[in-house]
């Protein structure tokens, strides 16, 4: 059973950095990174090693740099303008590995309209999977791992943080 | 008779310009679906997908789903993914392994090659057997690894469609594999996209938006199209060609400017590679290729072979459709080089890729402006789309093939003028 405090702590975490990424509050989402931080979307299950696959996207922590600062430019056509979005997170799992490392799994929903182009809702159900890690007293993340429903089928434009 | 669906094609598609409506007409989707993914010569996938007997893999092409399959003796079948008795689909998975297709509504089972094995309560029927084996492509044929199917079997050879320029594409991208043979059993990535397929032809073998559509690209990253295509006019040596028969190339080689651009590294990181290639071509021809690359080219009308990346159009719908992908491996390499293609490729292409999703949000914008459109417009003068860009400057070789700076719009010319052939040829129905 983990402790009522820590489960608090992480699920106020993982809120803020929704917030943050639904914001394009991207300087402040960076900051919450490890710097070997590993972002991985996957073409189907999160099964397997992901350097030996074809994913959506694997960033390690320079090529996460270069997604935000692309965004960053203004002229990043697939997000100008910014998406208008909001995620609901939901059946927050959390696991203490020790050694300031702590494992966290939750469901999200995103609701996203394609203000690039169409105008249309877009919908991203899917899993997360997060390590955390506490420096200094301040938890960070070091891995964000995502489970599309719709892994198998394709996505649409995937250019915000998801 | 045949009688066209009240299209003249001739009158929307011009030297200089096409009509708009095109890119979203109903009646154009359903005849470009019969006319030139059933009529013509298509790919359908590589044979590296299916390396075991009874692999098989679906794809759609155009209103077709086919399961691309490898026999009990060796060769590829292509077949619709389809019941005989009555049109139930037989894979509704991606991929797999089997020894025999069975119908999940009255058990019929066919063979690896289409043919009918085995009937429930086969009392009931007459009819030889020979008569409900699975719909098989008229023609197959496949050069090296790369397999293209022709539907109904009316089209004329490979050879033909592809001409030596097709052939000369695919052997520069496959002889940079130090054993000349290359992967494509990575997984395919579909990005969906709401335009009309024939916005990618020329998307992936337009040099001309490359410096506005990624601009962020070219400011976020150390990227070598800045230099092969990016400035414009002001990269005189790189070149739009079209060969004619729909295949195009934004030709960069003249604008490398170091060898291995391409692959974004220096030789000493890569020295086993070059040491391999070195041993089955020689020095010298080694010493060329790392400067050349690979093509960035597309085949009519599906297949874009995208430096180490290939992509496959799939149509569904006059605004709808999908950008596949997988990433080039290369056979005789180390894990390394071959991960440097995927993350390579994972930068690149896809729905969350630094270029290709912003190409994605050109087609949709595109697609938004023109869906408006009507074809009774053209004569009005209402509703064109101007690819005029370097008809001046075009320059005609004695094979007829057309080039002209990387900027000018003689791939997109090349893609229509195909276009309007297919659509227009006399066929018999």
């Amino acid at each position: 059973m983990i402790p009522g405090d820590l489960h608090a702590e992480v699920e106020a975490f993982l809120y803020h950095e929704a917030r943050l990424a639904d914001e394009f509050q991207l300087d402040e989402w960076e900051a919450l990174l490890t710097d070997d931080f590993h972002y991985w979307v996957p073409a189907g299950r999160i099964v397997g090693e992901p350097s030996e696959q074809l994913s959506y996207l694997n960033d390690n922590r320079t090529r996460v740099a270069t997604r935000i600062r692309q965004l960053k430019t203004g002229k990043r056509l697939s997000q100008l303008p910014f998406s208008p979005m909001r995620r609901i997170i939901s059946n927050i799992e959390v696991s203490d590995l020790g050694d300031d490392e702590i494992s966290t799994k939750a469901n999200f929903v995103i609701y996203e309209i394609a203000a690039q182009s169409t105008g249309e809702l877009r919908v991203w159900p899917g899993h997360a999977q997060y390590r955390l890690r506490r420096v200094d007293g301040t938890l960070l993340m070091s891995a964000k791992w995502i489970e599309l429903v719709t892994a198998e089928i394709g996505q649409r434009n995937l250019t915000f943080l998801i | 008779m045949f009688t066209f669906m009240g299209i003249d094609y001739g009158q929307l598609v011009q030297g200089d310009r096409i009509h708009a409506s095109l890119l979203h007409d109903p009646d154009a989707f359903a005849e470009e679906m019969d006319r030139i993914f059933i009529r013509g010569w298509v790919f359908v996938g590589h044979e590296s997908e299916i390396k075991l007997q009874g692999d098989w893999v679906t794809r759609q092409l155009g209103n077709e789903s086919v399961i691309m399959v490898r026999e009990d003796d060796d060769s590829v079948n292509v077949v619709a993914n389809r019941c005989a008795h009555r049109g139930t689909t037989l894979c509704w998975e991606h991929q797999g392994n089997s020894s025999f297709f069975q119908c999940t509504y009255h058990n019929w089972r066919f063979g690896l090659d289409g043919a009918v094995r085995a009937i429930p309560f086969p009392d009931g029927y007459t009819n030889p057997k020979e008569q409900l084996g699975l719909d098989r492509a008229g023609q197959i044929d496949s050069y090296r690894g790369f397999v293209f199917v022709n539907l109904d079997g009316s089209a004329g050879p490979l050879d033909e469609h592809l001409g030596a320029a097709g052939y000369e594409l695919i052997d520069r991208l496959c002889d940079l594999s130090p054993t000349g043979r290359i992967d494509l059993s990575k997984g395919w990535i579909a990005h969906r996209v709401q335009s009309n397929w024939k916005l990618w032809p020329e998307s992936d073998s337009d040099g001309y938006h490359v410096g506005f559509v990624h601009a962020s690209m070219s400011a976020a990253t150390d990227t070598y199209y800045d230099e092969v295509v990016v400035g414009g006019d002001a990269v005189s040596s790189s070149r739009a060609v079209d060969y004619g028969n729909g295949h195009l190339e934004l030709d960069f080689r003249p604008s490398y400017k170091s060898e291995l651009s391409w692959l974004g590294v220096t030789r000493d990181k890569v020295q086993d590679y070059y040491e391999a290639l070195a041993t089955r071509v020689g020095v010298e021809s080694a010493e060329e290729m790392l400067w050349q690359g690979p093509p960035h080219a597309f085949l009519f009308p599906n297949l874009f072979l995208g430096e180490l990346v290939i992509a496959i159009v799939e149509p569904l719908g006059p605004g709808e459709m999908i950008h596949r992908h997988t990433s080039v491996q290369f056979e005789g390499v180390e894990k390394g080089f071959n991960q440097r293609l995927l993350r390579q490729t994972e930068a690149a292409v896809g729905p969350a890729s630094f270029i290709t999703s912003d190409d994605a949000i050109t087609a949709e914008r595109i697609q938004s402006g023109i869906s408006g459109t009507h074809r009774s417009w053209a004569k009005e003068n209402r509703g064109w789309i101007d690819l005029s860009r370097g008809l001046h400057r075009e320059e005609v070789d004695e094979m007829g093939t057309r080039s002209s700076d990387a900027s000018d719009e003689t791939t997109n010319r090349g893609f229509w003028r195909r276009y309007l052939e297919v659509m227009t040829r006399n066929v018999s129905m």
